[in-house]
């Protein structure tokens, strides 16, 4: 029904819209999500014709171009076909004449109805939207925040027009507010087979009313797929910048931001200079919207890049399968955490990809490239922070000397220029960058000072991939808390990919963005940090979850079987689910809502 | 936001205007008799006139005895006797008083409504010819004086073109009545009146043009232009209607200002209002009818901004409202 081709807004030499393409069908619900600023409003705004800037590109409202449309016509179409929900800010409606007329103002002006019946018409509106009837003819400076915007939404349906552009009518609200703001929307979706386009900031307004979502970056669309999918996945670095900065009950990660600010470029991809996984190319030409798997992306490198992948990797240490032919994937900027009890070859994990341990079959691929040598270049993007701190340390370096060691062995820049980088990574991971401190030997340091003189060493090289295995184990609750919030904000800044190793599992789902639990060597379930936590399906990641500590005082009764039994599922002496083929047969990890899971006792979506 | 000055405020503000006008003359160096009564009197003073004098206005009291005096002979319509004249000065006032009326009262009338409408225009075309032709003209008027407007008025209308008479305000002893007579008043009201309003619209048309341009950047004003209003009623429902409030609120002030426009008005075009008469009344040196001049304009004044008050309630709703759910 409204088609968007190659449009383009600027306000005088300022493009505010790049090329947006977008199509929406009769009935469907459509939400432009973005920071504030990005061009939402004006995308809106430019479809009703009342842009102040000059508008190229098309409009097609049922195949009409609605940018030739002289302004006299464009009356006609306005509030007839095309009507709009302004956001709820002070004075959107008319302070001095009363609500009921500025409903039915519409009505009359179209030459609908006469006045009386334009009257009983808005009350009509008034009505469906749930506004308390003794406030029809209140001034709107008498009315509450979302009794206004009942109003604009009775305002925008009084014309019965085909497309609603809703421009945040739920920012502001409280709440509960909120919430009946929604269902009312939906509700008269339903009713009216209303199509919509959302224009808002609020992911959670934006998965309960859109049916596919685009997301608007400095005036151009960055992803665009299904709204639930783009949600639970998202593909681009600015959508899952987004989703992350976004506070909801369902994220267990804290809250990261995006580091930088908005910045409208001309040349290159507007999200360059805030993106941790930008290369030369992101400068100089702006990427195409395009579609990939289902998605559309516009990205150089086809969205958010798989940093580290494992592909059915094994270590036999003897006879003992330490690990056993394992998958993983580690995203660019993302933490996976590796979860589980000690010797279920968490450690083994980690010391094959960084290359201490050569695995005994399958393939690890480092940015899309296989791994087969560990050069120097490898270990420039590869580094590893350890679970003790003190040991890792040489103590015959003084600080200055640990840290510096990396690029001594890269030789990276002459001796001036790595003391000035040596203080800067010090900085940056909060230590005194004094003369009086790097000459400090580790026994001279605190448990927590050591760890973060560890992770300076492992950051100065500036890695994409940092594997921390325990890092904070041996360090009190307090150091340790500082510690997994540095290495958040590295993250956020320099978008490290992590592989963090723990037992923890309330640290790991504080820290991470997808789990995976591992026991004896196998990968049991993987997904989604908050999905695993939330719902669990395997039984030992119920059990692990069960064990995690919570400050309530409750019983647990834990199975301690620990038979080692070679075939079967590894879990299989120790699950109360346990059947006869459990210990027969070993399950495969399978595709299961969004997980991968291996238990007998799942029924599948999908086999993978 | 505004809020409404209460009746009591207007009682405190008349109260020290009595008594400002009581004070004035016995502050005055010399006999405050010859200030209340004026200076033709001392001409034929008799030593017992002049103790019948001070006795009649209390001079031989103290001053809070004075002031009840003063204020019993205001209740009872007494504001003293002017001899030059020879008459009671209200009955003088009295006759002055309906001209004054007439030329501020429709002056405040047309001068409000036009800067009203060439504001919303010039406002709504910001930056276009008509609006930048329009904004110099209103400046170079503003630089002009309205006694000179007058003058070139009164020399080019009545003198070189001899279309309009040259002064009154109405031609006497000519014995027309009815509509003939209400001709021959609007023909003397002409040019007063366009020099008088035509003084008072550079300022109201200045902050009207302002006001309306920050209107127009109003959300309400998007909503209205969404919804496929008209452009008029865009422009005059919606902004105009909002941006008239700041002129509505300084019309009050506005009187106070027309009044002190229309003295020299009056004296140019020799129009036998209030005007004409203070200033006559100065030359003579007649102080009962100054002071008189004085309580009248000042309780006309305090009226007139009580009016406005009561009825910008009327013109914008959230004054005075105690159903606002928000604190604004």
């Amino acid at each position: 029904m409204l088609e968007l081709r190659e449009l383009e807004v600027s306000y005088g030499k300022r493009k505010v819209l790049h090329g947006i393409n977008l199509n929406l069908k009769r009935g469907e619900s459509l939400a432009i999500v973005g920071g504030s600023g990005g061009g939402k409003t004006t995308l809106g705004l430019s479809i009703m014709g009342l842009v102040e800037g000059t508008i190229r590109g098309e409009i097609l409202l049922d195949g009409k171009n609605l940018v030739a449309v002289p302004e006299k016509a464009l009356r006609k179409i306005r509030w007839n076909q095309i009507a709009m929900v302004f956001q709820n800010v002070e004075n959107a409606l008319n302070p001095v004449y009363t609500v009921l007329d500025q409903v039915s103002e519409p009505i009359v002006a179209h030459n609908l109805r006469d006045r009386y019946d334009a009257k009983r018409r808005a009350e009509e509106l008034m009505k469906m939207v749930n506004l308390p009837e003794g406030r029809f003819l209140a001034y709107p400076h008498q009315l509450s925040g979302g009794e206004k915007q009942r109003v604009l939404i009775a305002m925008a349906l009084a014309n019965d027009p085909d497309l609603i552009i809703m421009d945040e009518p739920t920012t502001a609200l409280d709440a509960l507010t909120k919430v009946e703001i929604i269902n009312l929307i939906r509700n008269m979706c339903n009713e009216r087979e209303l199509t919509i386009l959302l224009l808002t900031h609020d992911l959670y307004a934006a998965s309960m009313l859109s049916d596919r979502m685009a997301v608007l970056y400095a005036g151009r669309i960055l992803e665009s797929g299904f709204t639930p999918a783009l949600l639970s996945n998202p593909r681009h670095p600015y959508t899952r910048g987004l989703i992350r900065c976004y506070p909801n009950m369902t994220t267990t990660k804290d809250l990261q931001g995006i580091k930088g600010m908005m910045d409208f470029l001309d040349t290159g991809c507007p999200f360059h200079p805030r993106c941790t996984q930008s290369i030369g190319i992101c400068r100089e030409k702006a990427p195409k919207l395009e579609e990939n798997d289902g998605r559309f992306i516009a990205c150089h490198r086809g969205g958010i890049i798989p940093l580290l992948e494992v592909r059915e990797v094994s270590k036999t240490f003897d006879s003992v399968k330490a690990i056993d032919s394992i998958d993983l994937t580690l995203y660019e900027g993302e933490t996976l955490a590796l979860v589980g009890e000690s010797g279920s070859g968490k450690t083994t994990t980690a010391k094959t990809v960084i290359g201490l341990f050569e695995a005994t079959e399958g393939q690890m691929y480092l940015e899309g490239e296989r791994i087969l040598g560990r050069d120097k270049n490898f270990y420039q993007s590869v580094q590893m922070i350890f679970q003790n701190p003190m040991e890792a340390l040489s103590h015959r370096l003084s600080v200055q000397e640990a840290v510096r060691e990396p690029l001594d062995i890269q030789k990276q820049g002459n001796r001036e220029q790595r003391e000035s980088m040596v203080r800067h990574i010090l900085e940056e991971v909060e230590l005194p960058s004094t003369q009086s401190f790097m000459n400090k030997y580790p026994h001279q340091l605190s448990q927590g000072e050591a760890q973060r003189v560890g992770i300076a060493r492992a950051l100065i090289l500036n890695p994409k991939l940092l594997i921390a295995d325990e890092p904070t184990s041996a360090l009190d609750a307090s150091t340790q808390a500082k510690v997994v919030k540095l290495l958040l904000n590295l993250q956020e800044k320099r978008g490290i990919g992590m592989l963090f190793i723990t037992h923890n599992l309330a640290l790991a789902r504080k820290i991470s963005d997808r789990l995976a639990v591992m026991l004896k060597g196998n990968i049991v379930e993987e997904g989604p940090s908050n999905e695993l936590i939330s719902s669990p399906l395997h039984p030992y990641t119920k059990d692990l979850l069960k064990a995690a500590p919570t400050l309530s005082a409750n019983v647990l009764v834990v199975p301690t079987n620990n038979k080692n039994d070679g075939q079967g599922c590894p879990y299989a002496n120790r699950c109360s689910k346990a059947t006869e083929v459990c210990f027969k047969e070993k399950p495969k990890l399978r595709s299961c809502s969004s997980h991968r899971v291996a238990c007998m006792n799942l029924k599948p979506e999908k086999e993978e | 936001m505004r809020k409404i000055p209460g009746i009591g405020t207007y009682a405190i503000a008349f109260l020290i205007i009595l008594v400002l006008i009581f004070l004035l003359p016995r502050m005055m160096p010399g006999d405050p008799l010859t200030a209340i009564c004026g200076e033709e009197v001392l001409v034929e003073m008799t030593p017992e006139l002049r103790t019948e004098l001070l006795h009649r206005f209390a001079l031989d009291e103290p001053l809070w005895s004075q002031f009840f005096v003063y204020l019993t002979g205001i209740m009872h319509g007494d504001f003293g006797y002017s001899y030059y004249y020879n008459a009671p000065v209200l009955d003088i006032i009295l006759e002055a008083l309906p001209w004054t009326l007439l030329l501020v009262g429709s002056s405040l009338l047309l001068s409000t409504v036009l800067s009203i409408v060439i504001g919303i225009e010039s406002g709504w075309r910001r930056g276009k010819i008509c609006d930048k032709s329009l904004l110099t003209t209103t400046m170079i008027l503003n630089g002009f004086p309205n006694f000179f407007i007058g003058i070139i008025l009164l020399l080019f209308f009545a003198v070189y073109l001899g279309c309009l008479p040259l002064q009154g305000a109405k031609t006497p002893y000519s014995g027309l009545a009815g509509i003939d007579s209400m001709l021959d008043i609007a023909r003397h009201l002409v040019l007063p009146l366009i020099a008088l309003t035509l003084a008072q619209i550079p300022g109201s048309y200045l902050l009207m043009r302002n006001t309306m341009i920050t209107t127009l950047k109003e959300p309400f004003v998007r909503t209205a232009k969404a919804k496929g209003l008209s452009e008029v009623a865009v422009r005059y429902k919606h902004a105009g209607r909002n941006a008239m409030l700041p002129i509505v609120t300084t019309t009050g002030v506005r009187v106070g200002i027309i009044v002190t426009g229309a003295l020299f008005i009056e004296i140019i075009f020799s129009y036998p209002g209030v005007g004409l008469l203070t200033y006559n009344s100065l030359f003579m040196r007649d102080y009962p009818i100054l002071q008189g001049v004085f309580f009248i304009v000042a309780v006309f004044v305090i009226l007139a901004n009580f009016v406005v008050d009561l009825l910008y309630t009327k013109i914008d709703p959230r004054i005075g409202d105690d159903n606002t759910e928000y604190a604004h």
